[in-house]
């Protein structure tokens, strides 16, 4: 099928691309950043047109690949497009071409090998994104942490090697128990229903007792909630922002903090549903926590890198309050939120790199009146400060208010049956978003407006290369603020089938 | 007896001693230091053919009736170790210069490791087991060029003089209770309650742990595979490994595991794997590195053990093709430096990928599939070996195995951190052309990459 094509196009652009590199001569760096650049765009393009003729109106996998691959183990190379994956698949193609051209003149060192590894984090996400057999999943899981593990190693700050071993020991710490979570769960399959498979579809009807449902999803859960990640679980997070480079920074807070929510999204709760209804107090204090604890820290950072970074563990949170709501409003907020995060995290880490390469510093307290010196880098920070907080018309309102309504609806009726813990946990996220606020408008107020300083003289505002990669982004916080409707249309089906998986009545056997 | 099917069935044997025989024909009479090294290539690719064809033909046939016997899974597990041989007599020229001795003695320890993967009697095990080892013990003397080769010559001499006496001494416990030579006699042994019995296949299971490195029986080889030279240590941590694993696996036959020998099989290798992952986290030269890392590795190939017979089979043969030729990858891309102390010094790799991407990519990729992380040939084989031990019911050694396994991440990485992340080290003086070397990570390269690709292909053989 055509179709099916389009998407193997789109997910191997990256390594025809990393083969593609592999010809030019490393000294050749100009070459080496308008090829990857161009390569980026197609593949944005070739995705554009996948979302196009994405139907809104079929539940189920689209553009489907399926070819057996380890026959023996019932191993298929699966790969699709749902209702889960639409909106994240466009949202890594749509920020590719943005990180390569934000790296233009960042990066100065071993700039051929830079982009090969930017390719194939680009592969590894789509692939993890797009993969509709476990083993696959896995596969592409881990091969995120070898070109993110060098990005942040070779171009990162001072403490570079610090926070890339941080980061990887704590994931890599994780995906070992999921992988026997993985084995395991194959292996039940198969003793219970005699089926030999790793495909997502036929991994749920697996009969397990709510028990070993619970060990399953704390092995899942571990991995995915390092990766959102979820306090307590969070304090790489920190270190691998402020020394990754920007792009490295961007990848991080765009595409694969999302990686966590999609895992407990389209894994976690869907396959082990008993065992999220039990624990779901427990996942909603810890959404919640997050919120709150991200939040709080945000505030009282100097450092502008880590502002950001505290307030992704703040967003995030959101996405989980969203999902365990089980409400078809609280799931849909919690797609948009990712895709929401996506773009203003990673315009305001884009930001932070640009106004670095200038300044050389990231000293919230070395600035103050950027808007009289550099008027339109202003405006741009501003709008996607805004969009951060959740202003109306932005994506970061779409998100965040769906997510809280869908949690008060959930809530209310439990709390008219006497249980009123979801209420108060609702009641309770609402502070973030005064927080949430309150920390960026801090920021905002002291870095744009007051006395103007900089630690660098003279500074130059935007050139036209910066202007372009912001208006995207800024352009698509506005369209999913604005027509939030088209993208939501899209997911609705997948977030029914979720809801419908996961607070559908237990399976006998497995009774509280 | 039938001399067609001995010429037959012992066909990769018959190579590899005809091989022999004229190396040392060449040596004696031709006086010339040049010219081993295509003989013995030739040689070694003609008994992997050999072999492969056996395997392919499906060719069974037992020329010596009790002793020896020849079936085609078996032979293909030849064909696949005597092909790890390739790299290693590749990446040899730089440190012998084709030193005809060299080879003889390779040779005939491939004969050795091949006699073991068609021994049914305790004596063919026996004389495989040595005839694997004793040039081996030379081998290690061979590099000489440094005070520490000959120290890590004798004490392995003396821990493998031990290990063979255990052998001994359980064999004969089993024959005085059994009246057999049959290695059949090994599994009864494991399934009888006699003491005499029992004592007797622990006997033989400890000097296989001695002979592959299990802890405690470990501590010969980290200072073994320093002291010997970098294509010796490659041998030893690749071929004679496969060697040991693969005796192991004949003897335990289809045989599953019950206790106590269950918790015996799976303890010791769960230390195996915790402590030479540990233990691998410090060192600073890369030789003792690989040898703490080999004794991981060799934890999680007696792990196989506690799974099915033919899912045991599988999982070990594919993890030694993958760890093999990755193991191979690392070494063959080892750069040059001044002299052996020099290029075994990990400090030698820092900044390399500023020196010769190709190498620091190359062992980079080595190194990551060691540590077991897809989508490298070492996870799938890791995958194979931990999915039998959880479908065998050991769903806890599973979990400790895979936590074990974590912690080796970090020394690999540190490979990694050395080679992109650091700053080059003063400049070493550039050496000889490595071109066979790079022959050799090429081959180890294209069947990585085979592997990585296609494993269902790869493992349908198996």
């Amino acid at each position: 099928m055509a179709d099916a094509t389009l998407l193997n196009a789109v997910l191997f652009l990256p390594v025809l691309g990393i083969g593609l590199l592999l010809l030019v001569p490393a000294r050749a760096e100009g070459a080496i950043r308008w090829m990857t650049f161009w390569v980026m765009s197609m593949q944005l393009v070739l995705t554009a047109l996948l979302y196009m003729h994405y139907d809104a109106a079929t539940a189920g996998l689209q553009f489907e690949t399926r070819i057996p691959w380890i026959p023996a183990w019932g191993v298929y190379y699966q790969i699709g497009l749902d209702g889960y994956n639409i909106l994240l698949v466009l949202l890594t193609a749509f920020l590719g071409p943005l990180v390569v051209a934000g790296a233009f003149t960042a990066i100065t060192k071993d700039v051929k090998l830079f982009y090969a590894m930017v390719f194939l984090i680009q592969f590894a996400m789509l692939g993890t994104f797009v993969a509709q057999d476990l083993f696959v999943f896995y596969l592409f899981w881990e091969t995120m942490l070898i070109p993110m593990f060098l990005i942040i190693g070779i171009w990162g700050g001072e403490r570079r090697i610090y926070a890339t071993l941080k980061f990887v020991l704590y994931t890599a710490f994780g995906s070992i128990l999921m992988l026997a979570a993985v084995i395991y769960l194959v292996f039940a399959l198969q003793a219970t229903t005699g089926v030999r498979s790793f495909a997502f579809a036929d991994l749920q009807h697996a009969q397990l007792p709510l028990s070993v449902q619970l060990v399953l999803l704390s092995a899942f859960g571990l991995s995915f909630a390092i990766k959102v990640p979820i306090v307590p679980l969070h304090t790489w997070l920190p270190d691998a922002h402020v020394e990754a480079p920007t792009a490295g920074s961007v990848i991080l807070a765009g595409v694969l903090l999302k990686m966590g929510t999609y895992g407990f999204m389209k894994l976690g709760f869907p396959l082990f549903p008993d065992a999220t209804r039990y624990l779901s107090p427990l996942i909603m204090t810890l959404a919640v926590v997050s919120i709150i604890y991200g939040a709080c820290l945000a505030l009282v950072q100097d450092d502008i890198k880590k502002i950001i970074a505290y307030s992704s563990i703040s967003h995030l949170g959101y996405v989980m309050l969203g999902l365990i709501s089980l409400d078809l409003i609280g799931i849909q907020g919690a797609i948009i939120q990712m895709v929401s995060h996506g773009l203003t995290a990673a315009g305001l880490f884009l930001m932070v790199g640009m106004i670095y390469e200038r300044c050389h510093t990231r000293e919230l307290s070395a600035y103050g009146g950027l808007a009289k010196i550099l008027p339109v880098y202003s405006v741009f920070f501003m709008i996607l400060t805004l969009a951060s907080i959740g202003l109306p018309t932005t994506s970061g309102f779409t998100g965040e208010f769906l997510v809280l309504l869908g949690a008060f609806k959930a809530a209310w009726p439990l709390h008219l049956h006497g249980n009123t813990y979801p209420l108060v946990m609702s009641a309770s996220a609402v502070l973030g978003v005064v927080l949430g606020a309150l920390y960026m408008l801090r920021f905002a107020q002291s870095f744009l407006f007051g006395v103007a300083k900089v630690p660098h003289d003279p500074v130059t505002d935007l050139n036209l290369r910066e202007k372009l990669i912001l208006a995207a982004i800024v352009a698509a916080v506005f369209a999913l603020g604005l027509y939030p409707n088209e993208p939501m249309r899209k997911t609705e089906l997948a977030a029914k089938e979720f809801q419908q998986r996961v607070s559908a009545v237990p399976i006998p056997g497995s009774a509280r | 007896m039938n001399w067609q099917a001995v010429l037959v069935a012992l066909a990769p044997e018959n190579v590899l001693l005809a091989g022999i025989i004229v190396l040392i024909g060449v040596e004696i009479f031709a006086q010339r230091t040049r010219g081993a090294l295509p003989i013995s290539l030739g040689t070694v690719a003609a008994a992997v053919a050999a072999a492969a064809l056996l395997a392919s033909n499906g060719y069974v046939g037992t020329p010596f009736p009790d002793h020896f016997s020849v079936a085609p899974a078996w032979s293909l597990a030849k064909a696949v170790v005597l092909a790890l041989a390739l790299p290693v007599l590749l990446l040899s020229r730089d440190d012998f210069s084709e030193d005809g001795q060299f080879h003889i003695l390779v040779l005939s320890s491939l004969y050795g490791f091949c006699l073991l993967l068609s021994a049914d009697s305790f004596l063919t095990l026996f004389l495989g087991l040595e005839l694997m080892a004793l040039p081996v013990y030379v081998l290690v003397l061979l590099a000489f060029k440094r005070p520490e080769s000959p120290e890590a010559a004798l004490k392995y001499l003396v821990l493998g003089g031990t290990a063979t006496a255990m052998f001994l001494m359980g064999v004969s416990l089993l024959y005085g209770g059994s009246g057999t030579l049959a290695i059949s006699a090994f599994t009864a042994g494991l399934r009888s309650a006699d003491t005499m019995a029992t004592a007797g296949v622990t006997l033989i299971l400890m000097a296989f742990f001695l002979k592959g490195a299990i802890v405690p029986f470990h501590a010969w080889a980290p200072d073994a595979y320093e002291g010997a030279s970098i294509p010796v240590t490659a041998y030893m941590a690749t071929i004679v490994k496969a060697g040991v694993l693969l005796a192991a696996l004949r003897l335990f036959g289809t045989e599953v595991v019950s206790r106590p020998t269950d918790d015996l099989l799976a303890f010791l290798p769960l230390v195996s794997i915790v402590w030479g992952n540990l233990a691998a986290m410090r060192q600073q030269s890369f030789r003792r590195m690989i040898a703490y890392s080999s004794i991981a590795h060799a934890g999680y190939l007696f792990y196989a053990f506690l799974g099915d017979g033919p899912g045991r089979f599988q999982a070990v043969v594919f993890y030694l093709l993958a760890y093999g030729f990755m193991n191979l990858l690392a070494f063959a891309s080892l750069p040059a430096g001044d002299d052996d102390a020099t290029r075994d010094r990990l400090d030698n790799l820092k900044g390399l990928f500023q020196r010769n991407p190709y190498a620091a990519l190359m062992i980079g990729m080595a190194m990551l599939s060691l540590a077991g992380i897809p989508p490298f040939p070492g996870f799938v084989a890791k995958f194979l070996i931990f999915r039998n031990v959880m479908t065998a019911g050991y769903t806890a050694y599973a979990v400790l195995g895979l936590v074990g396994s974590y912690l080796g991440i970090y020394f690999y990485l540190r490979v990694i951190q050395f080679m992109f992340m650091s700053a080059p080290a003063p400049e070493t003086s550039p050496h000889a052309s490595r071109r066979l070397a790079l022959g050799a990570s090429v081959i180890c390269l294209v069947t990585a990459m085979l592997v990585t690709i296609f494993p269902g292909w790869v493992i349908g053989f198996f």
